[in-house]
């Protein structure tokens, strides 16, 4: 049985002009051990199926439809006092922008222990102790538990994060997008970290990014999104080597490599629909350029190419492309 | 497309800010202490170049690109500006007392003008800001946000002339047609067009020399392409040049003619891009290569992943700025300062191991040892 299975899942927000339907029959799951990859642009709802996963969504938004099997329990018709039980105790999230996540007026330490506290019959000592053999697995001098956020630098504060999500030896973690504001050899240095905790720990990893080529060097699988949907699925290999679907072989082609060609990146032309009011169809028709009269109104669903590679395009299916 | 005549030469450029120790420290300390951002860098730009700085966040890139408008004052040293004398611009400030001599042309030490004669100067030398979202006044229309930089310099007859300008710099920048944007707030535009309208600001005062600072890093990947494009073509209509500053290497090494590499206020690898990108010479840039990420599941490269984090220009270490994290340190490496060596044409590094005595200062260390030595310290 698979670690997590997300099926059909649908996030929609409550707002003023409407209802968005950020994350729209989102499914795909993941064993225990592997490292997934979750890319799109700003705005197709890869936060949000993170913050599904988690229950953590902002009040106006809520889960429609769909189930999240974790472990074979249903995550979306938990109670809240199961959900805080499990919660960081089996799987926990390493949140966007580890500059900000950090609580600023409490030690380090402190911040650390508190999940520990919270889930674990466990004295501070041994919580703290614990914090330190953490801050050590990341990389970080294990004195350094009693200082403040402010005197970690960008890449420590990341590490303090990693050490954090891991403080109650979680099943799975969802990184959501853990290098963006990050240099590249700092990057470098967080990417290999996660990579050989998850080896090591044996842990299931989601990994948030836009960065398709910081993907295709971590994870095994990759989802690729487009406007609350997954419109490619596969093995790293599948969906860069093998890309189908339109959208990711314009992603793949947008990414300069610094070892490849020189060739200036394709841009995608236009911008990605608004969710309030999703298109009938396929919901890249409009930056398509293949587009066809039945993409316009049919909207495509997954269909596999071949093992274990998924693609939702009307053009693929009907061999056109 | 670049052309052989330099529009900019930069010599010996300082910029350092004085730290501030508190009230008492710093009129009775006997050395003042100094944040070296940028210290003692040179390099050109021809016309139609676009020119390249890459480095980690606090190298000294943006300070560069800041000094050379002068938005932060340099320390010490010239920035000379040459471009074409008949340009009335050129000609009322080679009246100026700032003219120098650039390889038998007239040039101008933009260190050397009057603030006044600056601001008149940025007409020709304009500034691309990282952050659309950030840059640009929300509570202005687009078409404010282009015409400022024209009511700042009178440059308009009237109303109508100005709104032409605006027009023309709004299509130029891609927003076609103008007036459907020109009424419009930051907010009502997207990502991309936002970088469009930061784009348009500068073109309206129709600058021979663009500081780019970052200008795609916080755009989408499916839109960074766009800008990219619309850079290029500029450079062929407008003839522009451009000072391009990005962290992201592959990005520099798609899109521009010549590459610095910046460590810690200087430039340790200079040369054309294909030159530094597939033959780089400095352990800095080779490691910057390895570690950028490759769009390639099956890509199978030992990456040096150097220690540590970003230096403090504060405290720049003795001799060599990068021996704390070289992997291949030798003893020399601790004392002296390694001078430029001439690679291939117009490729330069500063290091130690290209100097020809290398053999001669010091046995170097077991290169593999030591990098296996680091990883297992991690």
């Amino acid at each position: 049985m698979a670690l997590l299975e997300v099926q059909n899942l649908r996030t929609y927000f409550t707002t003023m002009e409407g209802t968005v339907q950020a994350v729209d029959g989102v499914s795909f799951d993941l064993e225990e051990g592997e490292a997934m990859g979750l890319a799109g642009e700003s705005g197709c709802g890869k936060t949000t199926a993170a913050l599904s996963i988690m229950r953590l969504l902002p009040v106006n938004g809520y889960i429609k439809t769909g189930a999240i099997n974790f472990n074979g329990r249903n995550i979306v018709k938990m109670n809240p006092v199961r959900l805080r039980k499990m919660r960081w105790k089996e799987l926990s999230i390493v949140f966007q922008g580890a500059m900000n996540a950090l609580n600023p007026v409490k030690r380090v330490g402190d911040q650390i222990i508190e999940p520990m506290l919270l889930h674990e019959d466990i004295t501070e000592e041994a919580a703290l102790k614990r914090g330190k053999e953490l801050f050590e697995l990341v990389g970080i001098n294990p004195d350094r538990i009693n200082e403040y956020p402010h005197e970690f630098s960008g890449g420590m504060r990341q590490r303090v994060m990693i050490a954090m999500s891991l403080a109650c030896w979680p099943k799975l973690i969802i990184a959501d997008e853990p290098t963006t504001a990050l240099d590249v050899m700092i990057q470098a240095q967080i990417i290999r970290l996660l990579k050989n905790l998850q080896k090591e720990l044996n842990l299931g990893l989601i990994l948030i990014s836009h960065d398709l080529s910081v993907l295709a060097e971590t994870c095994e699988k990759l989802c690729i999104m487009y406007a609350g949907k997954i419109v490619e699925r596969g093995t790293s290999i599948h969906v860069f080597k093998n890309s189908k679907h339109p959208y990711t072989r314009g992603l793949v082609a947008a990414f300069p490599n610094i070892k490849g060609v020189r060739f200036m990146p394709e841009p995608i032309p236009g911008n990605p629909p608004n969710l309030i009011h999703p298109p009938k169809g396929c919901r890249f028709y409009e930056r398509c350029k293949y587009k066809q009269d039945p993409c316009k109104d049919n909207e495509p669903e997954l269909f596999e190419v071949e093992p274990n590679h998924w693609v939702a395009c009307h053009l693929v299916q009907a061999g056109v492309i | 497309m670049a052309t052989d005549t330099d529009i900019l030469k930069i010599e010996n450029l300082n910029i350092w800010f004085q730290m501030r120790q508190g009230f008492l420290k710093d009129i009775m300390a006997k050395d003042i202490k100094y944040a070296k951002a940028v210290d003692g860098i040179s390099f050109n730009i021809k016309k139609g170049e676009i020119f390249c700085l890459v480095g980690e966040s606090g190298c000294g890139k943006t300070t560069t690109g800041k000094g050379i408008l002068r938005l932060v004052e340099p320390t010490s040293g010239s920035i000379i500006f040459a471009d074409d004398e008949t340009d009335p611009i050129i000609k009322k400030l080679l009246e100026s007392e700032a003219v120098v001599e650039l390889e038998g042309r007239k040039g101008i030490d933009l260190r050397k003008l009057t603030r006044k004669e600056m601001t008149y100067a940025r007409q020709r030398i304009q500034m691309i800001f990282q952050d659309p979202y950030e840059s640009l006044n929300p509570k202005m229309t687009v078409f404010d946000i282009i015409a400022e930089p024209l009511i700042v310099n009178r440059l308009y007859k009237d109303e109508h002339d100005k709104e032409r300008r605006v027009k023309k710099a709004l299509s130029e920048a891609g927003l076609r047609p103008p007036e459907q944007f020109m009424w419009r707030y930051p907010h009502q535009v997207s990502g991309g067009q936002r970088q469009r309208v930061g784009i348009a600001g500068a073109l309206v005062l129709s600058p021979s020399l663009l500081v780019a600072d970052e200008p795609i890093s916080m755009l989408d990947v499916s839109i960074r392409g766009e800008i990219l494009k619309l850079m290029l073509d500029l450079r062929e209509k407008q003839r522009l040049s451009y000072l391009f500053i990005t962290h992201d290497l592959s990005v520099a090494y798609v899109f521009s003619d010549r590459i610095g590499v910046m460590y810690l206020g200087r430039i340790v690898e200079l040369g054309p891009t294909e030159m530094v990108i597939k033959n780089p010479k400095h352990p800095y840039t080779q490691a910057l290569i390895t570690v950028v990420p490759k769009p390639d599941p099956t890509a199978k490269e030992e990456k040096i992943i150097l220690r540590g984090e970003r230096p403090d220009p504060t405290n720049i270490p003795h001799g060599c700025r990068f021996h704390p994290r070289c992997p291949y340190v030798m003893d020399i490496c601790r004392v002296g300062q390694p001078a430029e060596t001439e690679i291939e044409e117009g490729h330069w590094a500063e290091c130690f191991l290209l100097s020809p005595e290398k053999e001669k200062i010091k046995v170097p260390i077991e290169v593999k040892a030591k990098t296996k030595k680091s990883e297992k310290k991690k």
